[in-house]
Parts: structure tokens; C-alpha cells; sequence
């Protein structure tokens, strides 16, 4: 437990504002928790994308294809009689699927050329899905009468984010997040040391995307009715990807952090238009801020403030005892 | 036949455009190792320029290119100067964070576009925006004949600024060796500065002359960013007639395809895409890795 505590020192924090979380139903309002529904889908988001993007470092921009088959996938199976709750793992399922066929052709690719390749394959699946017939095209798809309950969905996307920290976490112990990291490190290093890089590589796409699905398919419980406008929306897919990286990518707080700072500008950004209409500006300028000054985020920014501020007597003893 | 020889004659035309469009992105990335993708918003960008002159002073959209372009050269050194020059220099490929980076300017200009122009759709209308001529049966557009002009002249004249000048060999040099070139003199974080400026103003013209064929919005770009992408990868990530050729490729693999298939026009895009993948996929040194490797397999028989 104790060494636990070391490599996490924010671990009791953590479960602390997990419990907050769960009991929140019974004292918060309604407007409160919507925003704790969202930020708990950011988190989802973030956590997930960060297990590829931040652990293996391989920057995917089209995750939002993964919001979208899960919600897709919850609207048309309710359609057809199904309880919302049956369809995600089904729609998990099928963004897996679709995760180890995009990833196949461009986990083959290295770097800013993978990046480069998911953006295509992201504007490919945003005009397929515009214009086949099931999907409603651009008018989009509402959810059957009869399916909304809000406090269940809450439980559900709270759980969720709960479910995919402790995954990430747990992954990060193993060997299977030690062949991330060096496949982030130096891939043919790793390749030559026994990890085949486009087997993690892949199976890590396929359980981030299965998590993604599942947060788009209560997504599409929760809003009733999704559009490629609302779920394949371009700044959806620039918020998954921004979240990780300002608040530390390849890290276990990072992506949670940057999940609470968006979440709140989500909120600023919907209740002004002014800023509204400036967020573009906000993203950009924190993505440039970020790779200019601290690439490694929030998470990067917090530690060099550590560095600078003298260290406590007690910690210092207890890490002395715990090297010798 | 007929219908072969008019569809290859448009296939050129494009081509043309799609060659100064991506001869930017090789630019830079041939000395910086920097994929730029802030060059779809600076496409964009210049194209509300011609669009705002074309308005405020009824400027020709190809006249105005005289005043796109080198302001958009001081843009791009400007850029350098400020963001790019701050990033570590990376061995061996590009790095992520020069990538996104310039994914932050990119989100940074269509803001400004927004800000200024609000986001409704533009074009530009000239007095021969309709005009067409009969060639071979076929009709050809009068912008699309002026673009491919215009593309011809700055890329013949580019490559004599490459190959006849010191600024010229400087570039290629750093292009190809950034060491040695060290080694010889060439100050490269200047070359770097004026190969971000050149790399700019292509993107500048392509988008100025894009501007007199589509509609625009703040958008605007996203799918030509893509395409130059895989142009510059078909041709080989850096070399000049790499580009030309890449773009013929592209070109007439696009325009015979709609042609000659039944893929709807709202797919066209999704070639680029598919033959961006399945060209890094299979070659990743591009058409000269290609034939490099076919050329020594005969040799060796």
C-alpha cells in the first residue's frame, strides 16, 4: 500500500473525489451534476485516448469515429427493442473491430505519419457516415421514447470513468504498459527486446477505442439524439486529443487533470458568446503554449514547481528509507 | 478516345494546382523536417486575402497574388521567428510536437478567419469565372487554364531560384544534408527562416488561386492539406520533380476515377485519403523508393 502511495501520492485525493462523485446524486442539483456527467465523459475520453496516444505515444486525431460508432450503435439497437444498456458492449465490440481494422494498415506507420493517416481516416468515416442510409445522414437519429433516466446514466458515466482509470492504472503495473513505454521510447529497441510493437500497439487501440464507445453510447442515452454534427464534431474530436496532452501525456493524472480544465472551459465557453465564438483561439493557444514551454503538460508544469520549492523533511526521510 | 484525351487534359490542369500546393509542405519539410499542417489554414487564409482585396479594390484574384504572396513570406518568417525556431531540432523524423504545434496554428488561423469574415461561405466572381474554352471536344474552364499558368510559371521559377542561385543551393544542401552544409558554411537556422517564408507563400498562392475555383469557409482546406500530404509522400518526401510527379499522379488517378467509375462525387476526396494510407503503407520511400527497389531487383537479375 505504501509503496502504491509513493508512485501515486494523489491516489487518496483520487478516490476521495470518486466517492464525491457517487454520492453526489444525493445533495448536488441537477445543473451540477450535468456538469459532473460531463467531466466524467471527459475523463473517459482522455484516459482512453492517453492509453495510445500518451503511453505509446502514437497521436491519433480521429478517435472521434469511436464517439460515434458506440453512439450510433445504442441508437439503432434501442430502435429495435433493445435496453440501452444491452447495446454498449455491443457497441464496444464494434469499435474494437473497427479499431484493429484502421490500425493494421497505419500502426505500420511511424510518428507524425500515423497521425497524419488518422486524420484521413477520420474525415473518410465522417462523410461515409453522412451519407449512408441507417444512419439518418445529416438529419441524424433520435432515441426511442421511454429510454431517458438521467440519475442511471450518471451512475453509468461515473462508474465508467472509475472502471477506465483503474484499467489504465492497472495496465500501467504491467508488462503490457512497460511494452507501451518502450514502444514510445525507441520502437525498434523495443522490437529487439521480444515486444511486438504492432500487436500492443494494437491491442491498446482496441481497448481504448472499446472504452470510447461505450462513453458514445451514453452519451447518445443521455442527449437522446446524436447527429454526425454532434458526435463526429470537429471540436469533440480536438477536445479528446487536447485534453491528454495539456494536462500531461503518458501519464495517470494528466489526462484527469486536463479532463477537469476542459470541462470547466466547456462550461465558460457554452455560457458566453464572446468566448464562444474564440475557442479556437483558446485551443490552438494552449496547444502552442504547451509545446513550447512544457510538452509534458500540467503534469510537467506541477513537477518542476515541486522541484523548485524546498522539499519536506519527512518526505525526504521517508524516501531515504525507502532507497535504503 | 476522345473522352480519354479530354479527361487527361483536365487531369494535367489539376495537377498543375496540386503541384504548388504541395511544393510547400516539401519545402519545409525538406529543411526543417517539420510537417506543416498549419498550411491548410495559411491556404485558406490567403484565400479570404484575394478574396478581401478582390472586394475592397475589385483586384484580380491572379493580379492580387503579387501582393499575397510576399506578405505571406514575412508571415512565414515571421511564424519562424516567433514559434518554430523554439522547438528541439529532431534527428531523425519529425516529432510530434513540431506536429502539433503547427496543428495550433492552424486552429489559431481559422479563428482569425472567423473573427474577421464571420463564417459564411465566399467565392470570388471575376467576369471569366464562367467562361469556358472548346479543346479536343471537351471545355475547359478559363480559371482552371489561368491556375494551371500561373502554377507552371512559380514552379519553373522556383526551380531556378533552386538550381541558379546561392540562396537555391543553400536550401537543397540543408535539404540534403544539414550537416555538411553546416560544414560549408550555409548559416541553416537562416535558410530554415527563408524555406518556412518560401513554404509559406506557395501555400499563399495555391490558396489564392484555390479561392478562384471553390467556395471557402474558415474550414477551408482540410481535404488539400491531405492531398498534398500524399503528393509529397508519392513523390518522396523531398525532391522537386518527386512533387510533379506526385501531383500527376494523384491527379489523374482522381480525375479518371470519377470518370470512368460510379464513385459519387462525395467519395472523390476519400482517394487521396486511401492512397495516402495504402502509399505509406506499401511504399514508404514513395514512387523513387519504388523504383529504386524494382531498378535493383533487375539489376540483380
Amino acid at each position: 500500500m505504501s509503496a502504491l502511495l509513493r508512485r501515486h501520492p494523489l491516489l487518496p485525493v483520487g478516490l476521495a473525489f470518486g466517492a464525491f462523485l457517487l454520492f453526489a446524486p444525493v445533495f448536488a442539483e441537477r445543473g451540477t451534476e450535468n456538469d459532473l456527467w460531463n467531466m466524467s465523459f471527459f475523463v473517459v475520453l482522455a484516459a482512453a485516448w492517453n492509453l495510445l496516444g500518451g503511453f505509446a505515444g502514437q497521436v491519433s486525431l480521429g478517435y472521434s469515429a469511436f464517439v460515434g460508432i458506440g453512439a450510433y450503435t445504442t441508437v439503432l439497437l434501442a430502435k429495435a427493442g433493445w435496453s440501452p444498456w444491452l447495446t454498449l458492449p455491443v457497441g464496444a465490440a464494434l469499435a474494437a473491430a473497427f479499431s484493429v481494422v484502421v490500425g493494421l494498415p497505419t500502426f505500420r506507420l511511424r510518428g507524425p505519419y500515423f497521425t497524419i493517416a488518422t486524420i484521413g481516416v477520420g474525415e473518410a468515416v465522417r462523410v461515409i457516415a453522412s451519407g449512408l442510409d441507417f444512419t439518418g445522414g445529416s438529419s441524424g437519429l433520435r432515441m426511442p421514447p421511454g429510454t431517458f433516466d438521467f440519475t442511471a446514466n450518471y451512475y453509468g458515466m461515473v462508474g465508467l470513468a472509475l472502471v477506465t482509470l483503474v484499467l489504465v492504472a492497472w495496465l500501467q503495473q504491467h508488462a503490457f504498459g512497460l511494452a507501451l513505454e518502450a514502444i514510445r521510447q525507441d520502437i525498434d529497441g523495443a522490437e529487439a527486446l521480444g515486444v511486438n510493437s504492432t500487436q500492443v500497439k494494437l491491442q491498446a487501440h482496441a481497448i481504448s477505442s472499446a472504452l470510447v464507445a461505450v462513453a458514445g453510447g451514453l452519451f447518445a442515452t443521455n442527449f437522446q439524439y446524436i447527429s454526425p454534427g454532434s458526435v463526429f464534431d470537429f471540436r469533440l474530436s480536438l477536445t479528446i486529443v487536447l485534453m491528454p496532452i495539456v494536462g500531461g501525456m503518458g501519464t495517470l493524472t494528466g489526462p484527469v487533470l486536463g479532463a477537469m480544465l476542459f470541462s470547466y472551459l466547456q462550461i465558460k465557453l457554452l455560457a458566453s458568446p464572446a468566448l464562444r465564438d474564440s475557442y479556437l483561439f483558446i485551443y490552438g493557444g494552449l496547444l502552442i503554449v504547451v509545446m513550447l514551454f512544457e510538452p509534458r503538460g500540467i503534469v510537467g508544469l506541477l513537477d518542476r514547481l515541486r522541484a523548485r520549492l524546498p522539499r519536506r523533511r519527512t518526505q525526504a526521510v521517508a524516501e531515504a528509507h525507502g532507497a535504503g | 478516345m476522345q473522352k480519354f484525351v479530354v479527361v487527361a487534359l483536365n487531369s494535367l490542369l489539376a495537377a498543375g494546382l496540386y503541384a504548388t500546393m504541395s511544393y510547400g509542405l516539401a519545402v519545409i519539410y525538406g529543411v526543417m523536417r517539420i510537417i506543416n499542417l498549419a498550411h491548410a489554414g495559411l491556404m485558406m487564409l490567403a484565400a479570404y486575402a484575394t478574396w478581401a482585396l478582390n472586394d475592397r479594390f475589385a483586384l484580380d484574384p491572379f493580379l492580387s497574388m503579387l501582393v499575397v504572396a510576399p506578405a505571406f513570406f514575412l508571415l512565414g518568417m515571421a511564424l519562424y521567428a516567433t514559434l518554430i525556431r523554439w522547438l528541439p531540432r529532431s534527428q531523425a523524423g519529425p516529432s510530434i510536437q513540431s506536429l502539433l504545434l503547427l496543428f495550433g496554428v492552424w486552429l489559431v488561423l481559422q479563428n482569425l478567419a472567423y473573427a474577421i469574415w464571420g463564417g459564411d461561405t465566399q467565392s470570388i466572381l471575376t467576369p471569366y469565372t464562367m467562361e469556358s474554352v472548346q479543346l479536343f471536344g471537351g471545355r475547359f474552364g478559363v480559371p482552371q487554364i489561368l491556375v494551371f499558368g500561373v502554377s507552371i510559371l512559380s514552379l519553373v521559377g522556383l526551380n531556378l531560384v533552386l538550381r541558379r542561385t546561392f540562396l537555391g543551393k543553400a536550401i537543397r544542401a540543408v535539404t540534403q544534408n544539414r550537416d555538411a552544409a553546416m560544414l560549408s558554411g550555409v548559416n541553416a537556422g537562416q535558410i530554415a527562416a527563408v524555406a518556412f517564408g518560401i513554404g509559406t507563400a506557395f501555400a499563399a498562392m495555391a490558396g489564392s488561386m484555390l479561392s478562384t475555383l471553390y467556395a471557402f469557409t474558415p474550414d477551408f482546406g482540410r481535404s488539400f492539406l491531405l492531398k498534398a500530404f500524399c503528393i509529397i509522400v508519392l513523390g518522396g518526401m523531398e525532391s522537386f520533380t518527386g512533387v510533379a510527379v506526385g501531383a500527376l499522379v494523384l491527379a489523374f488517378i482522381e480525375n479518371f476515377a470519377s470518370a470512368y467509375t460510379s464513385i459519387p462525387v462525395s467519395y472523390q476526396d476519400a482517394i487521396s485519403f486511401t492512397l495516402l494510407v495504402v502509399v505509406l503503407v506499401a511504399a514508404p520511400g514513395g514512387l523513387p523508393g519504388l523504383w529504386r527497389k524494382l531498378d535493383r531487383r533487375v539489376v540483380a537479375r
